[in-house]
């Protein structure tokens, strides 16, 4: 054996002892559900009996809920991931001027961002309701008509709704984020583009969108993470409804799992979300290796 | 970056627009909270005329079981916190100052983050079944561990970058001193990263109080469930109490509020876990 790498004896016991306990608690909770997951995944209940079989894999291939909602997510993501992003970069530069009073204008910002999310589901039903929400309230008062307008009510309106609620909701974190990131460049480059002569435009394109990527790239690493298993305000909103229209993954493995008593469909279909997520973040984390390696 | 061309008067116009845009809603059901049913319901909406009563928040507190909900999350909250400071940090320093063979110090800790990464609901499933033949449903300890679990990587994580900054000369002085390894973590260490772990310790408290989907899944009853649960619960019946909804979900969101202030300073490198240093 080669000599230990430690300096003294002894040490590797004590990180031993300091290590263990975590890590005996992420193996019982975090590792060992998962593999019970898997386990369960290929059982079907048969009246008392539990038969093993792919059942549960195949059946997601045909199941048009399923591969519903999987879309929802993905739009979902998409759509509130491309506003999310632009709204707190614009607002990121903005506030990285100089302003007065920056760090209590944050502050309020970040609101929206720090609630619990049931009290944002909570805040965005008491807004939306289509008889006393103060934002129908307030364009009736304006003089606009909004009798068509019922918002988390209307099959055709609940999907957008929920979306501009997570706009609502986490533009800050993006926002909080990105100014840090501006915040780190340093004045060098800056200056070297002004004696260039460069427009602000050219600035930014050419400075400050560089040398913002790697805060840019985390940002969106970890609101995509967050964006995939989206479940609490859409539950509180509008629970998946009206008919399957606000449905997303994580809410239709919930309803399957506790409303339906159907654990190894749940657990199948919890795999393609985790898989799904797992592709996604190994792609960010490629580019952001590359990027330092850069 | 400087915009030059922006004019003063149009800056700070879209600054307070982004604000009113963030606030007015929150502001809105502080109203809903303190309004009587006539002022809720009243057209057009009444955004700064109304009498305030303290009823719904009697309602919610005293005559039905909000209060309890609120005791059980602060329970659950600190519990889990504690549990997951002590072990996490005694875990960060290991991974932050040991050198284990073959990379096992990074290796771990990669590990230890990437089961953050789970979607929630994928470990939701298996453990309400765990908990349920343990006879654990519907207990505060059920959330607690789960709670423990789920803060963990963030500890270990965070404290384990606190700890990288402290210089290990500093360390190295106290043992020369004839100091222990504990006796230095204890005595010279520890001390240096209290602002981090006090931080750390927010953050565990803000996620555990906020956590919604563990506590939906594993807790229904009145002497279990917590404060969002509570909620839910009012938000998905028929005839719901507007006022009384309200009135909890401000008291839920108070707490809140007063942490996030007290982190502002660690708050990006919380959200990043680490990876921004804000």
């Amino acid at each position: 054996m080669k000599k230990s790498v430690l300096s003294i004896d002894g040490e590797r016991g004590l990180s031993f002892l300091f290590i263990a306990p975590a890590v005996v608690i992420l193996l019982a909770l975090s590792i060992y559900p998962l593999f019970y997951a898997i386990k369960v995944s290929f059982q079907t209940n048969t009246g008392q009996n539990v038969a093993w079989s792919l059942q549960n894999f195949t059946r997601l291939a045909t199941d048009k809920f399923f591969l519903e909602a999987l879309a929802h997510t993905v739009i979902y993501a998409l759509v509130a991931l491309t506003f999310e992003f632009l709204l707190g970069l614009g607002l990121a530069v903005l506030m990285n001027q100089a302003i007065r009073a920056r760090s209590f204008f944050r502050a309020l910002l970040l609101v929206p961002m720090m609630l619990p999310p049931v009290v944002v589901g909570v805040v965005w039903r008491l807004m939306l309701n289509s008889n006393f929400g103060a934002v129908n309230g307030t364009l009736k008062w304006i003089g606009i008509n909004t009798t068509a307008l019922t918002w988390t009510a209307s099959p055709k309106l609940a999907f957008a709704s929920v979306i501009a609620v997570d706009i609502w909701q986490w533009t800050p974190f993006m926002f909080l984020v990105l100014l840090a990131g501006l915040q780190a460049i340093p004045q060098e480059p800056y200056e070297a583009a002004l004696i260039d002569g460069s427009s602000s435009w050219q600035t930014f394109r050419n400075v400050t969108l560089p040398l913002l990527k790697p805060a840019i790239l985390i940002a969106l690493l970890l609101r995509t993470m967050d964006l995939l298993r989206v479940f609490d305000q859409i539950f509180i909103l509008t629970e998946g409804g009206p008919g399957f229209s606000t449905e997303t993954i994580s809410l239709y493995i919930y309803r399957t799992a506790f409303r339906f008593s159907n654990f190894g469909y749940a657990a199948a279909m919890s795999f393609v979300l985790l898989i799904l997520t797992n592709i996604i973040s190994l792609f960010y984390i490629r580019m952001l290796q590359r990027q330092e390696a850069a | 970056m400087n915009i030059r061309s922006g004019p003063r008067i149009l800056k700070y116009t879209f600054v307070l627009i982004a604000i009113v845009a963030a606030l007015a809603p929150v502001y809105w059901m502080i109203t809903i909270s303190l309004k009587s049913e006539v002022d809720q319901f009243a057209v057009p909406p009444r955004w700064f005329n109304f009498t305030p009563t303290l009823v719904h928040y009697k309602d919610a507190f005293l005559s039905r079981s909000f209060g309890q909900y609120l005791l059980t999350s602060a329970i659950v909250a600190v519990m889990s916190t504690v549990f997951a400071l002590v072990l996490g940090t005694l875990a960060a320093y290991a991974l932050a100052r040991f050198r284990l063979p073959h990379k096992l110090d990074t290796r771990l800790a990669l590990w230890i983050l990437s089961t953050r990464m789970f979607p929630p609901i994928v470990t939701a499933v298996p453990l309400f079944l765990m908990l349920r033949d343990v006879h654990l449903l519907n207990t505060k300890a059920s959330l607690i561990i789960v709670y423990t679990a789920f803060n963990l990587p963030f500890v270990v994580w965070m404290m384990r970058g606190f700890f990288i900054e402290v210089p290990r000369e500093m360390e190295e002085a106290a043992r020369v001193d004839g100091d222990s390894r504990v006796g230095a973590l204890w005595r010279v260490v520890l001390p240096l990263v209290v602002p981090g772990l006090a931080a750390t310790a927010v953050f565990c408290l803000i996620m555990s109080w906020n956590e919604f989907l563990f506590a939906l899944v594993l807790t229904q009853t009145d002497a279990a469930m917590t404060l969002p649960v509570g909620i839910a619960g009012r938000v998905t019946q028929y005839e719901i109490k507007w006022g009384v909804m309200s009135a909890a979900g401000v008291v839920a969101m108070m707490p809140i509020l007063i942490f996030a202030m007290a982190v502002q300073r660690y708050l990006v490198r919380g959200l990043s876990l680490g990876a921004v240093k804000g």
